[in-house]
């Protein structure tokens, strides 16, 4: 990754992840409504809502929650460039996860009862996926010999033909950094199923605003992460990455659509049991398949 | 040489001059002077080193010798009369047995041996040195404020007892509430005279010595508000670490006798690369482990908390754990895919895994930093047993880090208490508005502690790639479960924290100014540090990992390149940066807060309070704990079987060593 690349993607994510995270939230919106027999809102609705929480008059509990949303933002968005310059998996990672820790403290540092549940579910949500996470950029090293995403470019076949199972466990945990039910415990789209507003509770205008922005590109990013197990030899197969993370999006939306929210327990238990099944039998699969010796 | 002789010197005068001058002026003045004393000497060794001169350092010693052997002695000694005192057989018998294989080692074995280097400087002593002077030194300016407050506290205290009229209650009051704090700075000093003796000392029995001498301390330090439980937790801190000098003096015995003769650190290491030692080294681990206080030795660290917050801060970041680090971290080339060094490794990722796991589910701020104090010391441990060039960089990036970090956490906690009146994480809330400058400050240091772009990040990343490199893939999963837990423990407590009341009244309670300006410092360190996390391994790390690997000649490690990259550590200190800029921004163009409450579902009555009027007009409060997930992760659920797992395991090894050892292969 050189310094070029790296300012070229950062330059394309700023200007095009929100808008492809907002068509998909918009599609994932009417789709979801079509599942319910209902019509949904225009294809634009999300950027809508976001138009109008950013004129709102802005009042906060307190000054910093909006410093610590931007700098949230701005977390996502430095791993998303990193990510897709081609950089470090595991900067990435960090970065996503320093993300998430501002989240929960801006929904803390509010004081509101109803914010500090969703903080701290979103807490055991992070203690859910992020070994799946950590351990998928370790996989990813010893699939490529390298941390950089660059690094399938090379590859000479897909990833996920090397990492069957780890692609599955990045499905399992996509559920849960995609905030679909079921587990969407820390805050749901779902108004049916919501704890007054889960994290977000005590966040409103302009820094609702930030949150969604946020997730778009998060969603983007997470995307990408599907799409990485399916480019091997660029540019024509980037094509194919895109498809197949847009059906991945489709089969999340099915999924936030079938099951209700279950228990954190259940959640942690199962993203737990699910990493390390996938983890343990893709090892034996890469020493057995590949004859790959460390 | 005569700026090491003077950091060991310095710290010990100063100790006999608080025990003469008692008065709480000259006690300010004296500590103040000699901090920056010591710090000063510290900087010009560090200068001295890095630009005129390198290498080792000599001394001729026929005396010296017998001045150590009777400092071991009088440490024995003195242990054998409180055992005495208290009755406790077990230290009784650890410190007989100690002082006569001392006595035994040296007239044995030691007295005549040819040394050739008796004291030795490289980076890491000096990254130690820098670390006990600032650090440590930063803790006893800060324990002149705290110990103030804490006097305060107990006269006041007794007083209450002495009221009652009871004779027996009043001469324990008085016994309790006597004026002891000339001893207690004392001791605070001698512990860094003997860390500095142990970080430069090549001949083993002296480094012998300086590693009774932390036990000593700690134990007298743990003991010192002679009550019940404060006597009961020293001797359990003294045990432990008497086993593990006894398992020393047995190491330094076994490596004098038989065909190996080796007297002196760098020798040891040398012959331990070349594979033929397994015994002594396990021995040596096992002390460093104790030290460190590995599970399942944990409950001596955890227990040392009854003591005032600075020894606790001292206990566990510049001295006494960090001391056995550092042994397992200078016999890392030896370690490796051996059996001392399997050992290593896995008693220190299971201590890993085990303590943050016990972290979570605790709500005493005291305990859940001892947890993740032994916790991380299992990740260096870890590292160490790993034993590449890698492994070893994270493993001095993770004790340099923690030292800073937690020094300054402690710190914070135990202001924090002496305000609050307790050290509950709960009661925590809203801290930030009555101390805004206190929670600033141990946010600070929490953030260090697990996430990016802080230090301790850093080196658990350099620590997973040196595992992927290596192929301990079991570890790996440690890793990222261990990071996973890492997360809920500070993350909950963080937004505690940094959780904002109403802004516009905020209650400023006065904290003392010596325990803020020390406070400040470390908190400034800290930031420094991590704006120079590239420097800190162009400058210390990388030069001790080529050296070391010159001088014992091990091509790996003399040709050993970062293992994150230049460039990555460069973004880190970039995205702090940014963190920091934003803060400015933040800071400077801060709006007013609005006169809104949270959301209550019922009519808010007072934000501070969390009262509301529910749907009958009854004022309710709102109550909120965070999560502490006692069934998976609490000490009923977890502390017995994983004690059990991992003494199973060192048994194992130890088995394994002792039929390595009579059967070679």
């Amino acid at each position: 990754m050189t310094l070029l690349s790296f300012g070229v993607a950062l330059l394309a994510f700023v200007v095009l992840g929100p808008v492809l995270g907002c068509f998909l939230t918009g599609a994932d919106r009417i789709i979801t409504a079509r599942m319910q027999g209902r019509v949904g809102p225009p294809f634009l609705q999300p950027y809508y809502d976001v138009q109008k929480l950013l004129a709102k008059e802005r009042r906060s509990l307190n000054s910093f929650q909006g410093y610590y949303l931007i700098l949230a933002l701005v977390m996502t968005v430095l791993s998303g460039a990193f990510f897709f310059a081609g950089g470090n998996i595991l900067l990435v990672v960090f970065l996503i996860s320093l993300s998430s820790l501002l989240f929960v403290i801006a929904a803390y540092s509010t004081r509101s009862p109803y914010a500090e549940i969703g903080a701290g579910r979103e807490i055991i949500q992070v203690l859910a996926y992020e070994p799946m996470i950590i351990l998928l950029g370790v996989f990813f090293y010893l699939a490529t010999g390298s941390f950089d995403t660059s690094a399938v470019a090379t590859l000479g076949l897909p990833l996920v033909a090397l990492l069957p199972l780890i692609f599955v466990g990045l499905l399992f945990i996509l559920t849960i950094k995609l905030r679909k039910s079921p587990f969407d415990l820390s805050f749901s789209h779902h108004a049916h199923q919501e704890l007054v507003k889960g994290i977000t509770t005590e966040m409103s205008g302009h820094n609702l605003a930030v949150v969604e922005i946020t997730h778009w590109y998060e969603s983007v990013l997470f995307l990408g992460y599907v799409g990485l197990f399916f480019v091997w030899a660029p540019p024509l197969t980037l094509v194919l990455a895109v498809v197949v993370g847009l059906a991945v999006y489709f089969l999340e939306i099915v999924i936030d659509n079938s099951f209700a929210r279950v228990k954190w327990q259940y959640m942690l238990s199962w993203s737990w049991i699910v990493t390390l099944v996938c983890c343990a039998l893709s090892m034996v699969l890469l020493f057995a398949l590949y004859g790959f010796v460390v | 040489m005569l700026v090491i002789a003077a950091l060991i010197i310095v710290p010990l005068i100063t100790a006999l001059l608080l025990l003469v001058f008692r008065s709480n002026r000259a006690r300010v003045v004296l500590v103040i002077a000699a901090v920056a004393l010591l710090v000063a000497l510290a900087f010009v060794l560090t200068a001295r080193y890095l630009f005129f001169s390198s290498g080792f350092a000599v001394a001729q010693s026929g005396f010296l010798s017998y001045v150590m052997l009777g400092i071991d002695l009088v440490c024995c000694l003195y242990i054998l009369y409180r055992g005495i005192r208290a009755t406790n057989y077990l230290a009784i018998f650890l410190a007989g047995l100690q002082g006569v294989l001392a006595l035994v080692y040296e007239f044995g074995f030691s007295h005549n041996a040819a040394v050739s280097i008796d004291v030795y400087v490289d980076e890491l002593s000096l990254i130690m040195t820098l670390i006990i002077a600032v650090t440590g030194g930063g803790i006893c300016i800060y324990a002149l404020g705290y110990m103030q407050s804490y006097q305060e506290h107990l006269e006041h205290e007794g007083s209450g007892l002495a009221v009652s009229g009871e004779p027996s209650r009043v001469a324990e009051a008085l016994r309790l509430v006597r004026d002891r704090r000339h001893i207690f700075f004392a001791l605070m000093f001698v512990f860094l005279a003997a860390m500095f003796a142990l970080v430069f000392s090549n001949r083993l029995s002296w480094l012998l010595t300086a590693w009774e001498v932390t036990t000593v301390c700690s134990f007298a330090l743990i003991g010192y508000a002679r009550t019940e439980e404060a006597t009961k937790n020293s001797f359990r801190a003294v045990v432990v670490n008497l086993s593990g000098g006894l398992a020393f003096t047995l190491a330094l015995i076994m490596l004098a006798g038989g065909g190996t003769q080796l007297f002196e650190l760098d020798k040891l290491i040398e012959a331990g690369v070349g594979g033929t030692l397994v015994l002594p080294l396990m021995l040596l681990a096992f002390a460093g482990m104790t030290k460190a206080a590995q599970m399942p030795f944990q409950g001596w660290l955890l227990g040392a908390m009854v003591a005032p917050t600075p020894v606790s801060a001292l206990l566990h970041s510049s001295t006494m754990v960090k001391a056995g680090v550092f042994l397992l971290i200078k016999l890392a080339p030896s370690f490796g895919w051996n059996i001392p060094g399997l050992f290593v490794l896995i008693m220190g990722a299971l201590s890993f895994l085990g303590c943050t796991a016990l972290a979570i589910s605790q709500s005493n701020a005291k305990r859940v930093l001892a947890y993740s104090t032994v916790a991380n010391l299992g990740l260096i441990v870890c590292c160490a047993g790993v034993g590449t060039p890698e492994a070893t960089w994270a493993a001095i990036f993770l004790l340099i880090f923690h030292a800073g970090a937690k020094a300054l956490l402690f710190c914070c906690v135990g202001t924090a208490e002496h305000h609050l009146g307790s050290r509950n994480i709960e009661r925590m809330d809203n801290i930030f508005v009555r101390m805004p400058w206190l929670a600033s400050c141990m946010a600070l240091g929490m953030m260090a502690m697990f996430i990016a772009p802080f230090g301790m990040l850093v080196s658990k990343w350099a620590a997973l790639v040196s595992l992927i490199e290596t192929g301990h893939m079991e570890l790996l999963f440690v890793l990222a479960f261990g990071s996973a837990l890492t997360f809920v423990i500070w993350a909950k407590w963080l937004g505690k924290v940094l959780a904002v009341g109403r802004e516009d009244e905020r209650i400023s309670t006065r904290v003392s100014r010596l325990e803020m300006v020390s406070l400040a410092g470390m908190a400034f360190l800290l930031i420094a540090l991590t704006l120079g996390i590239p420097y800190v391994s162009e400058l210390f790390v990388m030069p001790y990992l080529w050296e070391t690997g010159l001088v014992l000649q091990l091509p790996i490690w003399a040709q050993a390149s970062e293992v994150l990259g230049y460039d990555n550590l460069m973004i880190m200190s970039i995205v702090f940066m940014v963190m920091l800029a934003l803060l400015v921004v933040q800071i400077l163009r801060r709006r007013p807060p609005s006169n809104d409450t949270v959301y209550l579902a019922g009519v808010g009555a007072s934000s501070e309070e969390r009262s509301y009027y529910n749907a009958f007009s009854e004022l309710r409060d709102a109550t909120q704990r965070n999560w502490y997930l006692e069934q998976f992760f609490g000490e009923g659920a977890l502390l017995r079987p994983v004690t059990i797992l991992l003494s199973a395991v060192m048994a194992l090894f130890f088995i394994l060593g002792i039929v390595a050892e009579l059967m070679p292969l």
